[in-house]
């Protein structure tokens, strides 16, 4: 395995938690002369040559993002980090903030210079405890060193971070959501347009970004942003955290370029498949459809190559599964996933997700029929670009791609009912004609 | 939900109009307003559950979906939160298999956890769900027993049926007027809305998430307002019902009258809806300029007691009227014809005669819904025909020797202060009901009720909205105020147009107006501001 450079991780297992050692280590050299003296527009510039793209999941590029933000709308703009981290599989910014807060806050006061923003929120899963007390404590030694508050560094830039804890709802992690939760109400994605760019946390121009993508500007601004850039696949620079667990000998958070081949990313970082033969990969979380052994050889992990194989990169969460499971059980634990954190809102979602759910239950405990798995597939037609935000697809695109990569796992566990060809209704059976 | 939620923008008669294309033909569309309307003011129907024309858009239902051409290709859209901008591309289930299918989806997911118990609810005939079914859905179930139903309820309330199945909350009480069957709620949000942003008192809520969601108030909290009664009508399936009219009729047997409710000035346009001789509830009708879609529960319960305690009629040839002055009162629901009525009735009389109209009742302040807080309905209508406010006659009450009122319960509405008028010899009381004026009177003579007889009034914003007569009258020999008070004055108003045409003869604003020009939402006045 070739050394690759760290961008987010570089300071992994090194106490960097402390501020002193974080600064040993070349941290906080962003925030002088230099980043001050640098205009909104020339720092966006910066972000965009450097093609960063949101690491939160839509591969949005960050600077784009930026861009979008209205300058002189007379509200304050805020900038929300998203630590919400639900998606299935994914576990990256969760030791980003524990091994390396002071990193997200390097980040976040150079976002706060590029937006003009006084004000940031830290919107982090409230389960994360041992991660919420290691920002709080960076937060006291950023402030008492005089990075955060009034007048940083003598200049006259404010700039106030906060962490709100969140109550744990996984559609909390799609940004309209996150902002209603943020402002105290029932978390559940607003109707779009407008976007939160031009109103979002009460009223005012926000941005939502995630964990890893703050992180990777102290670095950026740092190196040149063609530097970064280089690193990755034309369209999307630099390196990407990436969650592999499953059926890995090591599983766990490895920082590789974009554009790593997935069984470089399986074999050399995570140490192989155990406990069988490679049957599949999620490769972007659990909401994504899986990948194939023989796909998964060929695939490589960035935007462009993953959904050129109909799916995505996502958090770039990668699951491996071997060949001792079979996936309509996987499927099952996703519908319960689901089906549970539906926001409720869209009918579709709303009924849909349970609706699948409990017909996987009933396949699962070997009650399925024939038909099952067409009907589900016909529901999942349902579903597309229906609603306000993705959770139903997030549900309808495993079931359709499960159902139609692994067909025969499903068979299997239909085969189990006795009575599985039964017909729906009985053949003579006929509504009464009452007019 | 988000607070964030915007009114819908209405098509008025001076939108502007802009070219859209319909399934790839040009239509000419309101421009300021949003596709569902838009379509609708060129007749294209689209289904849809959670969208109301006078609640904040929440586009939750995904019922409405219409495919809209753009930078992307074709997307599924909804009509109710699309703005309607120039040169836009639509296509409807009319040419869009897609739309067709997303609805039929939509529709198929809506009933998954809906009981359908519909022979025994009190909505079906008029439930959204159903004509939408008519409309988009008709498919054929294609679920089976096992995948069974997870109703929607509050944990507490549910309880497992006969059959084995968890079943949500049924008949729960949420407050003194308005029950609530979980089950057949479909998370509309429409009450809750209704609530919010209409009353302006937040006591629904959706509790829950995902197919376990379900509507409540807060804990120990009661749905008590003056409004309540509305979130039945909002409710587009049986969940919200109201426990006057629950189990009372099919509403498919319902005939319904169109009129204006005579106990406030803003005169909110209301739904007789009547069946055998009786009726069975009031509904609001909808008037963007007056009441919207919302009425006040007195309003709505006032019906309770039309028929009750009434006046029989009684034939007079010629009322015992002595020399002195006469005070010729009219009661707030006296319509512009019984005002047309008692003018005629006052010349007959001569110089003596005065008129006075209004009532004892204090006049209170508007409420911004339905109410204007004014108990006198027709005061606009008293001013423009040139009656003086009943508080001058009760200045000079001792002048007057006669006392005519007419559905004018002055010793009902304030004893204190209409004991003096006690002193009056004569006193002829007009009434629909056995009321206390008409229990002191020398002669009381029965007349029909405002529910009973066809009118108009001008209503505090000065639009004069027409009343219809609902066939509910409990005796055929009483006749309209204005029929009796002609009679008497000699030249007996055989119809409301007659004695509407009266009317415009006393009243210049009315000038060049028919009875039967006037539209059901109404006409502005000249002069008015509403």
């Amino acid at each position: 395995m070739a050394e690759v450079v760290k961008v987010c991780t570089q300071n992994f297992g090194k106490g960097a938690q402390d501020i002193e050692v974080y600064k040993k280590l070349g941290g906080y050299a962003n925030i002088s002369e230099r980043l001050f003296n640098m205009s909104q527009f020339e720092l966006i510039d910066y972000v965009q040559r450097s093609n960063l793209r949101g690491r939160g999941g839509a591969g949005f590029p960050t600077g784009m993002k930026w861009s979008f933000v209205p300058r002189n709308s007379g509200k304050p703009v805020y900038i929300v980090v998203n630590a919400d981290e639900g998606e299935g599989g994914t576990f990256k910014d969760h030791f980003l903030m524990m091994e390396d807060p002071h990193r997200l806050i390097e980040g976040l006061i150079i976002a706060a210079w590029a937006l003009g923003s006084r004000a940031a929120y830290i919107y982090c899963r409230g389960e994360f405890l041992p991660c919420i007390e290691s920002i709080n404590k960076a937060l006291n030694q950023a402030y008492a060193a005089g990075y955060l508050g009034e007048n940083i560094m003598g200049t006259k830039f404010c700039f106030d971070i906060f962490v709100h804890r969140g109550a744990g709802a996984y559609i909390c992690g799609e940004e309209t959501a996150l902002i209603n939760s943020l402002e105290g109400q029932k978390g559940q994605p607003r109707l779009k347009p407008p976007f939160p760019a031009v109103s979002g946390a009460w009223k005012s121009p926000t941005c939502v970004n995630n964990v890893e993508t703050i992180m990777a500007l102290p670095w950026i601004l740092q190196h040149d942003p063609s530097e970064y850039a280089k690193m990755g696949t034309p369209r999307a620079g630099g390196t990407k955290v990436f969650c592999i667990s499953g059926d890995v000998k090591n599983p766990g958070v490895y920082e590789a370029p974009l554009g790593t081949p997935m069984m470089t990313m399986i074999n050399e970082y995570a140490g192989g498949v155990v406990g069988g033969k490679l049957k599949a990969v999620l490769p972007g979380g659990s909401s994504c459809a899986p990948l194939t052994a023989e796909e998964a050889a060929v695939a490589t992990m960035d935007y462009e190559c993953l959904a050129s194989m109909k799916t995505m990169f996502g958090s770039g969460a990668m699951i491996v599964i071997n060949d001792t499971h079979n996936m309509v059980d996987l499927l099952n634990c996703l519908g319960n996933f689901y089906s549970h954190e539906s926001c409720g809102q869209c009918t579709p979602c709303r009924e849909g997700t349970g609706l699948l759910h409990r017909m996987l239950n009933l396949i699962v405990a070997g009650k399925g029929h024939d038909g099952d798995v067409e009907l589900m597939q016909s529901l999942c037609g349902g579903f597309g670009g229906v609603t306000i935000c993705p959770l139903s697809i997030s549900l309808g695109g495993p079931v359709s791609s499960y159902t139609a990569k692994f067909r025969a796992d499903f068979d299997e566990y239909i085969a189990k009912n006795p009575d599985h060809a039964k017909p729906r209704v009985q053949e003579t059976y006929r509504p009464g004609i009452f007019w | 939900m988000s607070n964030y939620y915007n009114m819908p923008k209405l098509p008025t008669e001076n939108s502007p109009k802009v070219e859209i294309f319909v399934d790839d033909k040009p239509v000419m569309v309101p421009g300021d307003t949003n596709l569902l309307e838009a379509l609708k003011a060129v007749g294209i129907e689209t289904p849809h559950v959670c969208y109301h024309p006078f609640l904040p858009v929440s586009g939750n239902c995904r019922q409405c979906l219409v495919e809209q051409e753009g930078p992307r290709g074709r997307m599924l859209v909804i009509a109710c939160y699309t703005p309607v901008a120039p040169g836009m591309k639509i296509y409807t289930p009319a040419s869009s298999a897609r739309v067709k299918n997303a609805r039929k989806a939509t529709q198929e997911f809506m009933l998954v956890n809906h009981p359908l118990d519909c022979p025994i609810c009190d909505k079906a005939g008029e439930c959204t769900l159903q004509e939408n079914y008519m409309e988009a859905g008709q498919n054929e179930s294609r679920m089976r027993p096992e995948y069974g139903k997870n109703y929607h309820g509050n944990p507490e309330h549910q309880f497992i049926d006969a059959k084995g199945q968890v079943r949500g909350g049924k008949h729960v009480d949420l407050g003194p007027r308005v029950l609530l069957d979980e089950e057949r709620c479909v998370q509309c949000d429409r009450c809750v809305r209704f609530m919010r942003s209409i009353a302006g008192s937040e006591q629904l809520q959706l509790a829950g998430r995902a197919d376990h969601t379900y509507i409540t108030t807060f804990p120990g909290e009661k749905l008590d307002h003056e409004y309540d009664l509305c979130v039945t009508d909002v409710c587009p399936v049986g969940a919200m019902t109201a426990k006057y009219f629950r189990f009372q009729k099919r509403v498919w047997l319902l005939s319904h009258t169109p009129t204006i409710s005579m106990d406030d000035s803003l005169g909110a346009n209301i739904w007789l809806d009547h069946a055998d001789g009786h009726i069975y509830r009031v509904m609001p009708r909808c008037n963007p300029e007056v009441n919207r879609s919302w009425l006040s529960n007195t309003s709505r319960l006032a019906f309770q007691n039309f028929d009750k305690n009434r006046l029989p009629a009684i034939d007079v040839e010629s009322l015992p009227i002595g020399k002195g002055k006469i005070a010729l009162v009219a009661g707030g629901s006296c319509t512009m014809e019984d005002l047309a009525a008692l003018r005629m009735f006052k010349e007959s009389l001569g110089d003596g005669a005065e008129l006075f109209g209004g009532s004892l009742l204090k006049v209170g302040a508007p409420d911004g819904i339905a109410k204007s807080g004014d108990p006198v309905a027709n005061r606009s209508g008293m001013k423009l025909m040139g009656f003086a406010d009943v508080s001058e006659f009760m200045k000079r009450a001792s002048e007057f020797e006669t006392l005519v009122t007419v559905n004018a319960d002055l010793f009902g509405e304030d004893a204190a202060v209409a004991k003096d008028l006690e002193k009056i010899n004569c006193r002829i009381a007009l009434s629909a009901f056995d009321d206390a004026t008409a229990r002191k009177a020398t002669i009381a003579i029965g007349v029909r009720h405002w529910s009973e007889v066809q009118g108009t009034m001008v209503n505090s914003l000065n639009i004069i909205q027409k009343l219809n007569a609902c066939p509910v009258c409990p005796d055929e020999n009483l006749e309209a105020a204005y029929e009796v008070i002609s009679e008497l004055a000699g030249n007996k108003l055989e119809s409301a147009s007659a004695a509407f045409a009266k009317a415009t003869e006393y009243a210049s604003a009315l000038a060049g107006l028919t009875y039967d020009s006037i539209k059901s939402t109404g006409k502005l006045l000249e002069g008015g501001n509403a």
